[in-house]
């Protein structure tokens, strides 16, 4: 499109409302990239000047504030989420896709309320997981309610993308397998699976972001208690990274590290968004 | 054309790098500026004439948090039937860091913080003549103050507990409370002796005392290695709820416990904290009457001209 | 042969099973927060709960029309500075940009998706609050400065869905469109954009559901007053940040009106979704 663009634009150059249009378009465009700019230039020049060792100490106290067990609760935070979501929601996926028969009311009934999950605010999410998992439960606020919670959030991500990357394996795969004799089920895990892993990775990344990212809903489910070190109990409180920034600011009392934080944040976000490009590269490239 | 088109996008790029640049950078020098000529110091006596003017920026914390309460109770910022009667314009904040922020940023805001998060980017005022300082609240001269508690179930609190608190309420510990500016509970308290007790412990509440708190629970494991203390902030509503439900060991609050949670619950007053009237580092005003704030919070005076 | 069949059964029993965990969650929630919402509502009574004009939780009154208005109000506020510049942008990226500008264009969009809101809160906070207030005098907080916040964090949402909608017209409306005369300007708002309205509204929709949903940034920037803007610069409540601001105190009524609130947001929620997933079936229909 962009190539036919440039000969067409060159030949009827003179029309003065395309001009106006162009010029409307690409001052957006520029808009949006000084946007993007600006917000980054605002987080690393407040916060690397505040980035220290003192920040990663492995102990937190209150001297050194320490991100270093924010850091890891994010991390078990994450992995434990994904252990529950990514086999429920791909096998869900696999469900839609392989199994339902076209136009079946099951998927219908999936799909809706799939969607409906994707467009629930994290705040309900966290007033939900609040008052199932903290208070009917029990549990109170500790990680494992934060994840059930953040389990429910990233499901529909899951299962989206899932669907994608297998719809997007060539029937001829499936043909082939059934051919040998082959049963749908291993047909599923042993040929459609494997073809569908890079989409699928990079749904679980772009869930993986949003977790990264979460506040509203940890608040009133995983706590606010950041812990000395890192102990890895899931029946304790444990705050993620996004969280513990919260909670920096919200005091008033340490905004330079808040600060610090960000950036490390930031960081995290770059590099997950890179990997989620990297993997739908290779996906881009195996399908075409 | 395609040229000119892209000249000038990147010319707004450009532009507005520099704006929001600009802006943060503002930020960030004001900052200095405000730690060096802090007014509190000399403020020139010919400043009250030229006076402040405009209309004032009332900022508030949430309803019912414990700040708030005690602010308003003490001020008597109430109606006919006693209730919370803080005008309704207000901005309302449930971040200590959004109010300092605030007020710093604006030359004609007044808000309130406990005194342990008071930073020198904003100026404390004082009331009815008398500056916030511990000094002055322990002598009972600075009006608006409020108890910090601890609250825990007599009847279920462990060994671990008691203990703990028997270390807040001692020297060490109202050492520590007094060097984070809180005013001690206990000026002559016993000297406390590690237990070694060991368990986990967990306290729930207030963000006001939450900081402190955090202090206290460190200390308290570095005498007793084998304890480990959590102390989750999130309100002494919560705390309180969670410490009679059994959510929680020990509860934290930054107000008298009610009626009814008292039936329930031991409380332990641990430490004083003032609440400082804040305004804006430029601010010509220093001191105001406890009825001139009083009436700013329920928005009988809504200019600054009306207090020089 | 037998055992063959009965595990495929089985695995088909267990993937059916997990395709209605989604199902069972939205009914979960939707059961859990009228459960706890409902009744307090009706302690209090439902028309003074969504009609009453007063919020003062400590003298008992609890009215959330206020707070409906603000939603509302900066909602509407971030479309206005969001779905025009966002719709523009997807435009742009579709058929304007060159090749090696989008390669750095479009993952900083993606990235723009993944910053925390309470760093956008704080961004506000430092950068936009001061700005408005050189301009128009005041506080610098209210309505418009939440638009604008609220506008730029749409952004990301609104111009991946459209640009992805945009992309989905077949070539062949473009190549007609430029046979017939037209310049690529014009193709691409005459021809391709229409074509891809059902996608873009939807994105459009989406954003709506974000912007209405957003708390950590909202809470920063608007100044929560719980009362009636009468301008755009006038302070203004959410929905969701009247349940941020005072969960961490609220006890006993005065929770359970909290949650009350999370209810009236979530039937917001339900009917956005709903004309979502109604556009969604229309455009995928029409294609």
């Amino acid at each position: 499109m962009t190539a036919n663009a440039s000969v067409n634009t060159a030949k009827k150059d003179l029309h003065l409302g395309s001009k106006l249009l162009k010029i409307a378009v690409w001052v957006s465009g520029a808009i949006v990239a000084s946007l993007f700019v600006i917000l980054v230039a605002f987080i690393l020049i407040k916060g690397i000047p505040n980035l220290s060792l003192d920040l990663f100490a492995w102990k937190h106290t209150t001297k050194n504030m320490s991100m270093m067990p924010a850091i890891f609760n994010t991390v078990e935070m994450v992995l434990l989420t994904l252990l529950i979501a990514v086999p429920i929601g791909v096998l869900a996926a696999v469900y839609m896709v392989e199994y339902a028969k076209k136009g079946s009311k099951i998927v219908a009934v999936v799909r809706l309320t799939t969607e409906t999950l994707q467009g629930i605010p994290s705040i309900i999410f966290g007033l939900f997981g609040m008052l199932i998992f903290v208070y009917s439960f029990e549990w109170g606020k500790t990680m494992m309610a934060g994840v059930m919670t953040l389990v429910l959030m990233i499901l529909p991500v899951i299962i989206r993308t899932t669907e994608e990357a297998l719809l997007a394996v060539p029937d001829s795969y499936r043909e082939g397998s059934f051919s040998l004799g082959a049963g749908k089920v291993r047909t599923v895990f042993r040929i459609v699976m494997p073809a569908a892993v890079p989409g699928i990775l990079s749904g679980i990344i772009l869930a993986t972001g949003r977790i990264f990212g979460e506040t509203a809903a940890l608040v009133f489910t995983s706590g606010t208690s950041i812990g000395r070190t890192f102990t890895g109990d899931p029946t304790g409180p444990g705050c993620t990274l996004a969280v513990y920034l919260y909670i920096l600011w919200n005091e008033g009392l340490y905004t330079e590290q808040a600060y610090a934080v960000s950036v490390v944040l930031l960081v995290l976000t770059i590099g997950i968004n890179a990997l989620s490009s990297y993997l739908a590269k290779k996906v881009g490239k195996k399908n075409g | 054309m395609r040229k000119a088109a892209k000249l000038v996008s990147y010319l707004c790029v450009a532009a507005l790098a520099v704006c929001g640049l600009g802006a943060c950078n503002n930020d960030a020098n004001n900052d200095k500026d405000d730690d060096t000529k802090n007014p509190s110091t000399s403020t020139p006596g010919g400043d009250d004439t030229t006076g402040m003017s405009g209309e004032i920026y009332v900022i508030s914390r949430e309803e019912s948090s414990g700040t708030r309460s005690a602010f308003t109770e003490i001020l008597e910022i109430i109606d006919a039937d006693g209730n919370d009667a803080t005008v309704a314009t207000a901005e309302v904040t449930n971040s200590t860091g959004v109010m300092l922020t605030t007020v710093a940023g604006n030359d004609k805001a007044i808000g309130y913080v406990s005194l342990g998060s008071l930073n020198d980017t904003v100026k404390a005022l004082s009331v009815d003549g008398v500056e916030a300082t511990a000094d002055n609240i322990k002598n009972n001269t600075y009006p608006v103050s409020r108890p910090f508690v601890m609250a825990y179930k007599e009847a279920e609190a462990s060994d671990l507990a008691k203990d703990f608190i028997a270390y807040v309420m001692s020297s060490q510990g109202q050492a520590i409370i007094a060097e984070e500016s809180y005013i001690a509970a206990d000026e002559s308290a016993e000297e406390y002796t590690a237990s070694g007790l060991s368990g986990s412990l967990s306290i729930e509440g207030s963000t006001s005392v939450g900081p402190v708190m955090e202090i206290l629970a460190e200390a308290y494991m570095e005498l007793n290695p084998d304890a480990n203390i959590t102390v989750t902030q999130d309100g002494s509503g919560t705390g309180i709820t969670a410490a009679i439900d059994g959510g929680c060991d020990i509860a934290i609050s930054s107000r008298a416990l009610k009626e009814e949670e008292a039936a329930e619950l031991t409380p332990v007053t641990i430490a004083t904290d003032g609440i400082a009237v804040i305004v804006n580092t430029e601010n010509s005003i220093d001191s105001l009457t406890s009825e001139q704030i009083k009436e700013i919070f329920l928005g009988n005076i809504t200019e600054w001209d009306e207090l020089n | 042969m037998l055992k063959l069949k009965s595990k495929e059964k089985l695995f088909k029993m267990l993937f059916c099973l997990c395709a209605f965990v989604s199902a069972a969650a939205v009914a979960l929630i939707c059961i859990f927060m009228f459960a706890n919402g409902f009744p307090a509502m009706a302690e209090n009574g439902f028309f003074k709960f969504l009609f009453g004009e007063e919020w003062r939780p400590t003298a008992g009154q609890f009215g959330i029309l206020p707070m409906i208005t603000g939603s509302i109000c900066v909602t509407a506020g971030a479309i206005i500075f969001g779905v025009p510049l966002g719709l523009m942008c997807a435009i742009f990226l579709a058929g304007f940009c060159p090749k090696k500008l989008y390669k750095v264009l479009k993952p900083a969009i993606d990235l723009l998706a993944g910053i925390p809101s309470v760093v956008y809160g704080y961004f506000g906070l430092m950068a936009i609050v001061p700005i408005m207030q050189d301009i128009f005098g005041g506080n610098g907080k209210g309505i418009l400065t939440a638009s604008i916040l609220l506008g730029f964090m749409i952004l990301p949402t609104i111009i991946s869905v459209s640009e992805a909608s945009l992309r989905a017209v077949p070539n062949a409306y473009y190549e007609g469109s430029l046979a017939l005369g037209a310049t690529h300007e014009q193709s691409m708002f005459k021809t391709v954009f229409p074509a891809a309205g059902s996608g873009i509204f939807a994105g459009v929709i989406l954003g709506i559901g974000r912007a209405i949903g957003e708390t950590m940034a909202v809470a920063m920037v608007a100044g929560n007053s719980a009362i009636f803007p009468d301008s755009l610069t006038s302070n203004v409540r959410t929905l969701t940040t009247n349940i941020i601001l005072e969960m961490g105190y609220a006890t006993g009524l005065h929770r359970q009106m909290l949650i009350a609130t999370g209810v009236v947001l979530f039937i917001f929620i339900l009917i956005i979704n709903l004309c979502f997933s109604m556009l969604k079936r229309k455009g995928g229909k029409a294609q």
